[in-house]
């Protein structure tokens, strides 16, 4: 995308309105945008249920804001609860076997 | 009588005076009124004689009643017996005075019955004697109180030996009560009811005597009388004219039975009449049946319904019959819909048949809940009725427009309430859905679109629906649909949020505080962020397309503002979703105009150039060549540009249309995206498949969670059950979700037929 003329055209909206130098005017954009999870794999490698879905477990208890994404240091995110009940066990990322540290938590 | 002392009594003697009281009162209706002084003697004669020294009188007082009673029955039994024309009325002359005359009797003998009788029976009890079975003659007929033994006498030495006359002129007299000759109703009432007054002592069995020896005689006459009747009537009548007829007759014989009967028998006698005049015809109203559901010939159909409802053939036959008739009706009605507003057709269509046959089924059939079932039946098939090939159901698809159309700001201006009942009765047909899943789909499709282009008619109504959705099909269903207003609500917040951070990015004075978006940025800039797996909107995966310069700083700097509000999101932008107000002012006057963000791009680029051709747009937007063709043609449709719309060529010219006109100033044209292709259904029901494979998986792990271990057989049925609200699962999907888990490791198989849950 080219960003070269973009001063000229926001520089001096005022003036833009009031002369209407051109023939058409933008006036208002709704724009709409999707926003998802920003992983690499869409899919749970613990519940290999669609990480843009509540995992299966949260599904079957009706419990459809609760589910939230964490990401490691290694940069595989899990569903949180998927993640939770697998350190219990092993503290180790299921994909990369990396010693599981908590990157970030979705929100 | 001034002392109660016991004394000596010379028997005869005084039995003789005690004798020609009982004469009295026993016949008082013949030989007048006992006087009160001589009733008040006798009561204490009596009590003397009983507690007389040195030895009780009482058994002999007893037995000599008891010959004077019977002596007293012989003599009248003999002038019933005599009378022959008279029979019933003096049966019941003398029965009446007799009964009237026991009942003293028995308060003149209260001593004896309660010190001697009472007594007596009590000892009897003690040593084990079982009054009710005994039958054998060695044994004395147990004692029993004076007022019952006189009825006994009455039944022994009078019913007995009369009764096969009695019954037989009591059957005669009925006969011409029904061809409606001139009776003695009393006579007849009171032969009648003499036969369970007379047992009315008894402790069992009281009504045996009148079932055995009259009312199972008058079932049998009852019956061949209207077999008869019916016959005679159906050769003459007309099924119509037949039931109509027998519903007066069968009318008559319940008054008749209340004229008559004991009340035990009004139902055995109505039962007969229906069993000879109806169930012995039932092919005939059979046969019938139909030709009056095609005719719609409500009344005949209502005297069908009153006949046939309290027989044990029922009116199963009628239910189906008008199921499949309504079936059928609908069917034909629905498939010769044609026109442009299909969904309000079809919606419209089906309501009016429903209106129509609750109404039928209220006025006609009582609202009786088996056709209540019945129509509840027939409007499921023809909702869920599968056109052609397609899997699909249209109806899904027809009520979500439906709906749509009624939630959709249009010119036609409707009150809140109005809308509301429409949609009430809109979830009238949503009940009879197979496929609720697939209305869903189309609702949260149409929802999207409403919300994203602002054009709900209100968000309470909004609201209204969704509560009601939710109620039948429960929170998961609406799930989604709740969570976009929540999305839209959150975008709102999002924009206010993001005004202040321009404000405070822009510019460091003060003055800002009150700038607006168009101050800040030039245009007003409004940002829906919605939830990707809420909302029904497939990405577009490669998206080369070039913003217009002037839209490039607003949106970098949302995508700054929002990284720092957010983390672990990326954002994608839906251009195709995404619409855009113009203002024209190289016309006669200014114009302002919604269209899509593509729409939008290509007339930016005039603003540089009076004309331009195809590739040069191409290469400054950088859009898809037949997706910027449909944009370009849909700009010339629109009269802004000015081009050869049939040869549209890569080298086409086209340039602004200087001398565009319009009546309306402000208005809008049609998103290029919002016309949907027809590969559009096939795609959304491989979405619905996936959909339900999910769903089924979820519901699985939720039973076998609680149940832990269960057979297949039972799974699957508790699958169906807990799904059918939404869709009907096939076996063989549940068996394919099943071996999903089992891969998944969320179960396990014990054995060959049993599961059992990994926790
Ligand atoms: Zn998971
Ligand atoms: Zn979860
Ligand atoms: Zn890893």
């Amino acid at each position: 995308m080219s960003t070269q003329s973009t001063n000229n055209n926001t520089n001096n909206p005022t003036s833009d309105v009031v002369t209407s130098s051109v023939p058409f005017t933008l006036k208002r954009w709704n724009l709409v945008g999707i926003w998802s999870w920003d992983v690499a794999h869409d899919v749970c490698a613990i519940c290999r249920t669609a990480l843009s879905e509540s995992c299966l477990r949260c599904q079957a208890a009706s419990n459809l804001q609760e589910c939230i994404i964490v990401w490691g240091t290694c940069n595989h995110s899990f569903h949180n609860c998927c993640m939770s009940q697998w350190v219990k066990q092993r503290a180790q990322c299921p994909l990369c076997q990396t010693d599981w540290v908590i990157n970030r938590i979705g929100q | 009588m001034s002392s109660l002392k016991p004394k000596e009594i010379d028997f005869n003697e005084q039995w003789s005076i005690v004798l020609g009281t009982v004469r009295s009162v026993i016949s008082m209706g013949r030989f007048g009124q006992t006087d009160r002084a001589i009733w008040q003697e006798r009561f204490f004669d009596i009590y003397y004689l009983c507690v007389a020294t040195p030895d009780s009188h009482a058994e002999r007082l007893y037995e000599e009643t008891k010959k004077f009673l019977e002596d007293h029955c012989k003599s009248m039994k003999k002038d019933i017996a005599e009378s022959d024309q008279n029979m019933l009325s003096i049966y019941v002359k003398y029965w009446t005075e007799y009964k009237t005359g026991s009942d003293w009797l028995n308060t003149l003998y209260a001593y004896l019955n309660t010190h001697y009788v009472k007594k007596r029976q009590a000892n009897d009890m003690d040593t084990n004697y079982q009054p009710f079975e005994c039958n054998n003659d060695t044994i004395d007929p147990p004692l029993v109180e004076i007022g019952e033994m006189a009825l006994d006498c009455w039944t022994k030495i009078i019913i007995e030996p009369l009764k096969d006359r009695l019954v037989k002129l009591l059957l005669e007299q009925i006969h011409l009560d029904r061809i409606c000759e001139c009776v003695n109703q009393t006579t007849i009432k009171g032969v009648i009811m003499s036969f369970v007054d007379v047992c009315q002592h008894r402790k069992l069995n009281i009504l045996e005597l009148y079932e055995k020896s009259f009312e199972s005689p008058l079932l049998q006459a009852t019956g061949e009388y209207y077999r008869e009747e019916g016959n005679r009537c159906l050769a003459k009548l007309d099924c119509i004219q037949y039931m109509r007829k027998i519903l007066l007759l069968i009318d008559d014989e319940e008054f008749r039975s209340r004229k008559f009967l004991n009340p035990t028998s009004y139902s055995k006698v109505y039962n007969e009449c229906l069993q000879r005049l109806v169930c012995d015809h039932f092919d005939t109203f059979k046969s019938e049946c139909n030709e009056l559901i095609i005719k719609e010939d409500l009344d005949a159909l209502r005297n069908m319904y009153k006949l046939l409802k309290p027989t044990h053939i029922g009116i199963n036959y009628m239910v189906e019959k008008l199921q499949d008739n309504i079936a059928r009706i609908g069917h034909e009605k629905v498939q010769s819909l044609k026109g442009e507003n299909l969904s309000t057709l079809f919606v419209e269509t089906l309501l009016e048949l429903h209106t129509k046959y609750m109404n039928v089924i209220k006025e006609t059939y009582a609202n009786d809940p088996e056709f209540v079932s019945s129509l509840d039946k027939a409007c499921a098939t023809i909702v869920n009725m599968k056109y052609g090939n397609r899997l699909s159901a249209k109806a899904p698809e027809l009520l979500a427009h439906y709906c749509d159309s009624l939630l959709r700001k249009s010119s036609k201006a409707a009150t809140d309430s109005e809308i509301e009942e429409k949609l009430l009765s809109s979830i009238t047909i949503f009940k009879y859905l197979d496929d609720k899943d697939y209305f869903q789909r189309f609702y949260q499709k149409m929802l999207a679109r409403r919300l994203i282009n602002q054009q709900s008619i209100s968000i309470d109504a909004e609201e209204f629906m969704v509560t009601k959705l939710k109620q039948i099909c429960g929170y998961e269903f609406t799930g989604k649909l709740a969570r976009m207003f929540q999305d839209i609500k959150v975008s709102d917040d999002l924009n206010i949020k993001f005004l202040e951070y321009v404000r405070s990015e822009l510019s460091s004075s003060s003055s800002s505080q009150n700038q607006t978006m168009t101050n800040l940025l030039g245009l007003d800039f409004n940002i829906y962020v919605l939830q990707q797996n809420s909302w029904p909107v497939a990405q577009t995966i490669t998206n080369t397309f070039i913003l217009p310069h002037l839209l490039e700083k607003p949106l970098h700097m949302f995508e700054a503002f929002y990284g720092k509000k957010y983390s672990g999101r990326k954002l994608c932008w839906m251009y195709n979703l995404s619409n855009a107000e113009i203002r024209m002012t190289h016309l006669d006057r200014s114009y302002f105009v919604t269209m899509g963000t593509y729409q939008m791009a290509v007339l930016l680029q005039f603003n540089d150039h009076q004309q331009l051709t195809l590739t040069e747009i191409e290469e400054a937007i950088k859009i898809n060549i037949k997706e910027l063709e449909k944009q370009v043609l849909s700009l010339i449709d629109a009269k802004f540009l000015i081009g050869n719309t049939s040869e549209l060529t890569m080298n086409s010219v086209i340039s602004i249309n200087f001398d565009y006109k319009s009546k309306r100033t402000k208005f809008k044209i049609p998103l290029i995206s919002q016309k949907e292709a027809n590969h559009d259904s096939e795609s959304s029901q491989k979405a619905i498949e996936e959909d339900r494979k999910f769903y089924l998986q979820a519901v699985i792990v939720r039973i076998m969670k609680a149940r832990k271990v269960l057979k297949h057989n039972s799974l699957i049925e508790e699958v169906i059950t807990q799904s059918k609200q939404r869709f009907l699962p096939s076996i063989h999907i549940i068996k394919k979700c099943i071996e999903i888990l089992i891969d998944k490791q969320y179960l396990e198989r014990r054995t060959n037929d049993e599961y059992s849950y990994i926790a």
